[in-house]
C-alpha cells in the first residue's frame, strides 16, 4: 500500500510539544510571508497557494502521526477553498477524511489525533468523516458538502484509497452532476439576494458578494460541470476571470491583515487602507478609493457576466424555434439578437431596436449581441446623435423608456455593454461612482438603475400602481431617474447641477418644453418630498400649503410622489419601510386635496413675488394697472398653472369686453388642441362652452376654469379633436368660431344644438362601467363646496354633468378638469348665490348627477 | 438608571436630539412605529373615497440615563417635543437594573 504523506518516517513517535513548536514556529513564518505580500500588494494566488502548501506540511506530518491509530485504509483531502489553495491568513481549513472500511473507536481516534493538534494551532478546522461506501450515492441532503467535494486535493493516504475514491467519483459523476448543478445554483442565487442581487455594493463583500471570489469559483466549476458543452462560451475569457480574481485575491489578504480576523467586507475605512497597499496614487483620498472602487466595480462586473453566461449555457432554457422578429433582428435561445452581425455593426443607429425587441418580450438579449455593442463602441467613438439621427429614432428611445416589467434590466444590459453611456453620455460621469454617507449602499449609478427597477415593480403596488398608470408620459420618470443623481459627479448642489446636466440629453431627445419643465422640476426638487414627508411637521396645513404650492398640475406632484418612493427604495433594501411609505402617501394625498379642493380660497396678493415677475416682465403693450386689474380676485393657483406668456395672453384677450360676449383663442400643439375663453361669467357659460366642445366631437382631456371675485372667467380646455373635425374641414375652425359666440352670446341654445345633430356625442358612452364617485367636501374651502367626480370617461360628459349642476340653479366657479386613462375626474368649486351649497342642495345634486351618471343614454 | 421611552412625532427626533445633546446625553436608540393615543387616527379622503387612517405614523426614542438626570432629560424631551395639538405623544420612564458595554464589557455605573 503506497502512502502518500510526506513528513517524519512512518510511525517515529515525536514528542508532541517539541511537533507544536515546530509547527507554530513554520506556520508564523509562512503567515509572515503572506503579510508582506499583502503589504506589498501581492496577496493573490501565488502567496496563498505558499500559505497553503504550509498548512500541507503540518497536515501531513500529523496524518503520519495519528496514521499510528487505526489500519484502516484512509485518505485526508483538502476540500473547498484551502482545496483551491486559497488559503487566506484567517481562512477556515475544510478537511475530509475517507475512511476505506467501517468507522469505529481506532478512526475515531485517528480523527482526534489529526484535528486536535491543529485546534491548538488555532485553526478554525471544518472537517467531514466519510467511509468510502459513501460515495458510491451523492449525498443530497447537504448542498455545501456536496459542492466541497468539487475542490478535493488529497493532502495524505493511502493511495489505493485515493484512487479508488476518484474513480467511485468519475462512475457515478453523471448522477451527481445535475444535484450538483441545482445545489450550486440554488445557492448562488440565494447568496446573490443577500445583496439585493447587485455587484454594486459601496462596502462589497469580497468573498460572497455578487461578482466576488465565491462567484469566480462557482464559474469555474459551472465550466467543469458542463457549461462549456457546446464548444465554448462566447467572450467569457478566462484570463480575465484569473485577473479578476488576483485582484480580488489581494483585496481580500489586505483585508485580514488589517482586521486580524476573517472580515471579507471592504469597508470604507479598509478602502482607504487599500489604496495605500495596492499603489493608488493621488492626493485626494477620496479619488484614490473611488478609483479603487471603479476597479473592483469592473472586476467583479466581469465576474458576473462570466458566471451568467456559463449557467445560461450549463442551464439553457427551453429550447426555442428560431424566429425572425424584424428587420435583421432574430429570436434564439439565448435571448435577442442580430440577424446579420456584419450589418448590425455598420448601423449603430439600429442597436436600441434590439433593446426595445427584448422589452418588449421580457427577453434578456443574447451575450453575442451585447458583446458585438461592446467592441463596436470601443472601436469608434460616436458621438450620442449617432444613435437617433431621426425623429423616428428619437421618439423610440422616448417609448422604449415606458416602465414594463424587464426595463430596468435591459438598462443595465445597455449600461454594462456601454451603449447607455454612448446615447446618455452624462451618464458615464456616475459610472461606478461611489458616494459615501450613512444611508447608500450602492454606486450611484447601480443606484440610479435600482430607482428605475423600482418604478416597474410600483406598477403592482395596489397604492402606487394606479396612480403611476395615470401618468400621461411615464417614460419622463424614468428619464429623471436616469438623471436625478447625474450632478453628484460635480461640485455643487446635485439637485441643480444635474436638472443642468439633463439639458444636454433633453436638447439631443428635442424634448418639447413641457417635457423640458418636468424633467427639470423633478430633477431640481427630487429631495423635496422625502424631507417634507420625514421632517417635518405635516399635520400643520401651512405645511401642505406651502409643499402643494410647489407643482403646478397634479401630475407633477404624482411624478414626484413615484420619484421619490423609487428613489428612497433604491438606497438599500431596508430603507423604504411601510412607516416611509405611509408618510409619503399621506403627504400626497395631503397636497392632492389641497390642490385640488383647497386652493379656491388663496386669492392672489397683488405684492407676491410671482405678480412682481409677472409685472417685471410685462411687454410693452399691458400697462401696469390693466395687469393688477386683470388678476385681482383670481386665485393664486392661477400664477402657477400658466406661464407669463399665457398670462400675457388671457390679459388681451379680456380688453373690451361686454357681457354675453367671449373673446377666445384656439391652437393646435401636435395632437392636442387648446382652447382659452375668456368671458365675463353668467349662469350656464361653463355648460355652453362644454357643449360646444361636445357638438363638435371633441374629447376634452384636462382643462381650467377660474373665475374672479370681479366675474372674469378664464377657462382653458385641452381636447383632442378625436373626430378629426379639423383636419376633415378647411373652413372647420371658422365654424367652430361662429359656434361658440352663437352659444355664448345666447343667440343659439347649445341644448337645440346638441339634439340636432345625427349620432349625437350624447348618446355615445364608454364601454366601461364603473360606479362613479360624487363627493362633496366642505372642508378645505371656506367660500365653496367643492365637488369632486370620479366616473367613466365619456363623449360630451363634461357637458352633461355642467348642465345638471346648473340645472340646479348652482353657479360654477372654479373648475379643474382632468382625464386619467379611461377615467374623469373633475372638480367643481361651487356656490348658490354666492354661499356654500345646503345639505339639502346637495343631496339633490347628488341624487341628480348620479342618476344621470348611471343612467340610460339620452 | 432609568430607561426613558419617548413616542414623538416623526419631525421632532432632530429637536428631541439636540436638547438631549445639551445635557450631555448622547446615546439613543430611534425607532420608526405606528400607533394611535386618544388621536385614534382619523379618516383622509382621496378622490370622493374615504381611507381609515388608524395608526399613525410615529417614533420612538429610547435613552437610559443616570438617575440624577431623569427629571432634566423629561424636561428636555417634553419641551423639544410639544406642538400643544393632539398627537404630541408620551414619555413614559422604567427602571434599569445592569447595563454594559459590549466591546469592552464593562458593567455601566
Amino acid at each position: 500500500m503506497a502512502w502518500l504523506a510526506m513528513g517524519p518516517a512512518k510511525g517515529r513517535d515525536v514528542d508532541a510539544a517539541e511537533l507544536r513548536l515546530r509547527f507554530s514556529a513554520s506556520l508564523d513564518r509562512a503567515r509572515r510571508e503572506l503579510v508582506d505580500a499583502t503589504e506589498r500588494g501581492e496577496g493573490g494566488r501565488t502567496a496563498l497557494a505558499s500559505h497553503a502548501e504550509c498548512i500541507d506540511g503540518i497536515i501531513r506530518e500529523l496524518v503520519a502521526q495519528a496514521r499510528l491509530q487505526t489500519r484502516t485504509p484512509l485518505a485526508v483531502f483538502a476540500v473547498g477553498g484551502y482545496g483551491r489553495k486559497s488559503q487566506f491568513l484567517y481562512s477556515d481549513i475544510d478537511l475530509l477524511v475517507v475512511f476505506g472500511g467501517a468507522i469505529g473507536r481506532p478512526e475515531e481516534r485517528f480523527v482526534k489525533a489529526l484535528l486536535h493538534p491543529l485546534w491548538d494551532l488555532r485553526f478554525q478546522v471544518g472537517h467531514h468523516v466519510r467511509e468510502h461506501a459513501d460515495f458510491h450515492e451523492p449525498d443530497t441532503t447537504n448542498p455545501e458538502y456536496l459542492l466541497a467535494l468539487m475542490d478535493l486535493r488529497p493532502l495524505a493516504g493511502d493511495r489505493d484509497l485515493i484512487d479508488r475514491l476518484d474513480g467511485s467519483m468519475k462512475a457515478s459523476a453523471p448522477a451527481w452532476r445535475p444535484r450538483i448543478l441545482d445545489a450550486l445554483i440554488t445557492l448562488t442565487d440565494q447568496r446573490h439576494s443577500e445583496f439585493d442581487d447587485t455587484l454594486y455594493q459601496l462596502e462589497p463583500d469580497v468573498k460572497d458578494g455578487p461578482g466576488a471570489l465565491r462567484d469566480v469559483w462557482a464559474t469555474r466549476l459551472l465550466l467543469r460541470l458542463g457549461g462549456d458543452r457546446r464548444g465554448g462560451v462566447r467572450g467569457a475569457s478566462p484570463d480575465r476571470l484569473r485577473d479578476a480574481e488576483e485582484f480580488l485575491m489581494r483585496i481580500r489578504s489586505g483585508l485580514h491583515v488589517d482586521a486580524g480576523r476573517n472580515v471579507n467586507v471592504l469597508s470604507y475605512e479598509l478602502q482607504e487602507k487599500a489604496v495605500d497597499r495596492l499603489r493608488y496614487g493621488g492626493p485626494d483620498m477620496r479619488r484614490r478609493v473611488e478609483a479603487l472602487m471603479t476597479d473592483y466595480f469592473k472586476d467583479a462586473r466581469s465576474v458576473t457576466r462570466a458566471l451568467g453566461r456559463v449557467r445560461r449555457a450549463a442551464v439553457p432554457p427551453a429550447p426555442t424555434p428560431i424566429r425572425l422578429i424584424g428587420e435583421n433582428l432574430m429570436w434564439v435561445v439565448e435571448g435577442i439578437t442580430f440577424a446579420d452581425a456584419a450589418k448590425a455593426a455598420a448601423a449603430p443607429a439600429e442597436w436600441m431596436r434590439l433593446f426595445e425587441a427584448s422589452v418588449s418580450r421580457n427577453v434578456r438579449v443574447a451575450d453575442d449581441a451585447l458583446a458585438l455593442i461592446e467592441r463596436e463602441l470601443q472601436k469608434h467613438a460616436y458621438e450620442p446623435e449617432v444613435f437617433h439621427p431621426t425623429a423616428d429614432h428619437r421618439q423610440r428611445i422616448l417609448q422604449f423608456m415606458r416602465p414594463r416589467p424587464g426595463l430596468s434590466a435591459r438598462l443595465s444590459e445597455m449600461r454594462d455593454c456601454g451603449l447607455l453611456g454612448a446615447i446618455f453620455p452624462e451618464l458615464n460621469e456616475i459610472s461606478c461612482r461611489v458616494t459615501r454617507d450613512f444611508y447608500h449602499k450602492y454606486s450611484v449609478d447601480e443606484h440610479t438603475l435600482l430607482a428605475v427597477r423600482n418604478v416597474e415593480r410600483q406598477l403592482n403596488n395596489p397604492r402606487f400602481g394606479p396612480i403611476l398608470r395615470e401618468i400621461r408620459n411615464p417614460e419622463l420618470l424614468v428619464l429623471a431617474l436616469l438623471y436625478h443623481d447625474v450632478g453628484k459627479a460635480r461640485e455643487g448642489d446635485h439637485s441643480i447641477v444635474g436638472a443642468e446636466m439633463a439639458e444636454g440629453m433633453i436638447a439631443r431627445l428635442r424634448l418639447d418644453e413641457a417635457a423640458r419643465q418636468t424633467i427639470d422640476f423633478l430633477i431640481r426638487h427630487h429631495l423635496k418630498m422625502s424631507r417634507i414627508a420625514f421632517r417635518r411637521d405635516t399635520e400643520e396645513p401651512e405645511v401642505v400649503r406651502q409643499f402643494a404650492s410647489l407643482f403646478s398640475t397634479e401630475e407633477h406632484l404624482k411624478l414626484l410622489l413615484l420619484l421619490t418612493l423609487c428613489d428612497v427604495g433604491a438606497v438599500s433594501p431596508d430603507t423604504l419601510t411601510t412607516w416611509k411609505e405611509e408618510l409619503l402617501w399621506r403627504l400626497y394625498v395631503d397636497a392632492y386635496n389641497q390642490m385640488t379642493l383647497g386652493y379656491g380660497d388663496d386669492i392672489i396678493n397683488r405684492d407676491e413675488a410671482l405678480v412682481a415677475a409677472l409685472q417685471a416682465n410685462r411687454p410693452q403693450d399691458i400697462p401696469e394697472q390693466e395687469m393688477a386689474i386683470f388678476l385681482e380676485g383670481l386665485p393664486r393657483r392661477y400664477l402657477i398653472l400658466f406661464s407669463h406668456d399665457a398670462i400675457y395672453r388671457h390679459v388681451r384677450l379680456s380688453r373690451d369686453i361686454r357681457p354675453n360676449e367671449a373673446h377666445f383663442f384656439l391652437e393646435n400643439n401636435a395632437e392636442v388642441w387648446e382652447l382659452t375663453v375668456v368671458s365675463l361669467d353668467k349662469p350656464f357659460l361653463f355648460s355652453n362652452i362644454c357643449g360646444v366642445l361636445a357638438y363638435f366631437g371633441m374629447d376634452i382631456l384636462r382643462g381650467h376654469a377660474l373665475t374672479s371675485l370681479a366675474g372674469l372667467a378664464v377657462d382653458v380646455f385641452q381636447f383632442a379633436d378625436t373626430d378629426g373635425f379639423f383636419a376633415r374641414n378647411s373652413q372647420g375652425r371658422k365654424e367652430f368660431d361662429r359656434r361658440l359666440d352663437d352659444v355664448v352670446s345666447g343667440r343659439t341654445d347649445v341644448t337645440s344644438l346638441l339634439k340636432s345633430k345625427e349620432d349625437s356625442v350624447l348618446t355615445r358612452r364608454s364601454l366601461v362601467r364603473r360606479t362613479p364617485v360624487v363627493y362633496f367636501d366642505t372642508a378645505h374651502s371656506q367660500r365653496y363646496t367643492v365637488l369632486e367626480l370620479v366616473a367613466d370617461d365619456a363623449p360630451g360628459l363634461l357637458y352633461r354633468v355642467s348642465r345638471v349642476i346648473s340645472d340646479h340653479g348652482i353657479d360654477v366657479d372654479l373648475v379643474l378638469i382632468s382625464t386619467e386613462g379611461q377615467k374623469a375626474i373633475d372638480v367643481f368649486h361651487i356656490t348658490r348665490g354666492g354661499a356654500k351649497l345646503t345639505e339639502d342642495d346637495e343631496a339633490s345634486l347628488k341624487a341628480d348627477l348620479e342618476g344621470m351618471l348611471q343612467g340610460p343614454a339620452d | 438608571m432609568k430607561l426613558i421611552k419617548s413616542i414623538v412625532r416623526p419631525n421632532m427626533v432632530d429637536n428631541i436630539k439636540e436638547a438631549l445633546g445639551k445635557l450631555n446625553i448622547a446615546g439613543m436608540t430611534v425607532t420608526e412605529v405606528r400607533g394611535h393615543g386618544r388621536q385614534k387616527g382619523h379618516t383622509a379622503v382621496y378622490r370622493g373615497r374615504e381611507y381609515e387612517v388608524s395608526l399613525l405614523p410615529k417614533m420612538e426614542i429610547e435613552v437610559v440615563v443616570p438617575d440624577t438626570a431623569v427629571d432634566e432629560a423629561i424636561k428636555a424631551i417634553i419641551g423639544a417635543a410639544r406642538t400643544g395639538e393632539i398627537g404630541d405623544g408620551r414619555v413614559f420612564v422604567m427602571p434599569v437594573e445592569q447595563g454594559y458595554n459590549i466591546r469592552t464589557g464593562e458593567k455601566d455605573v
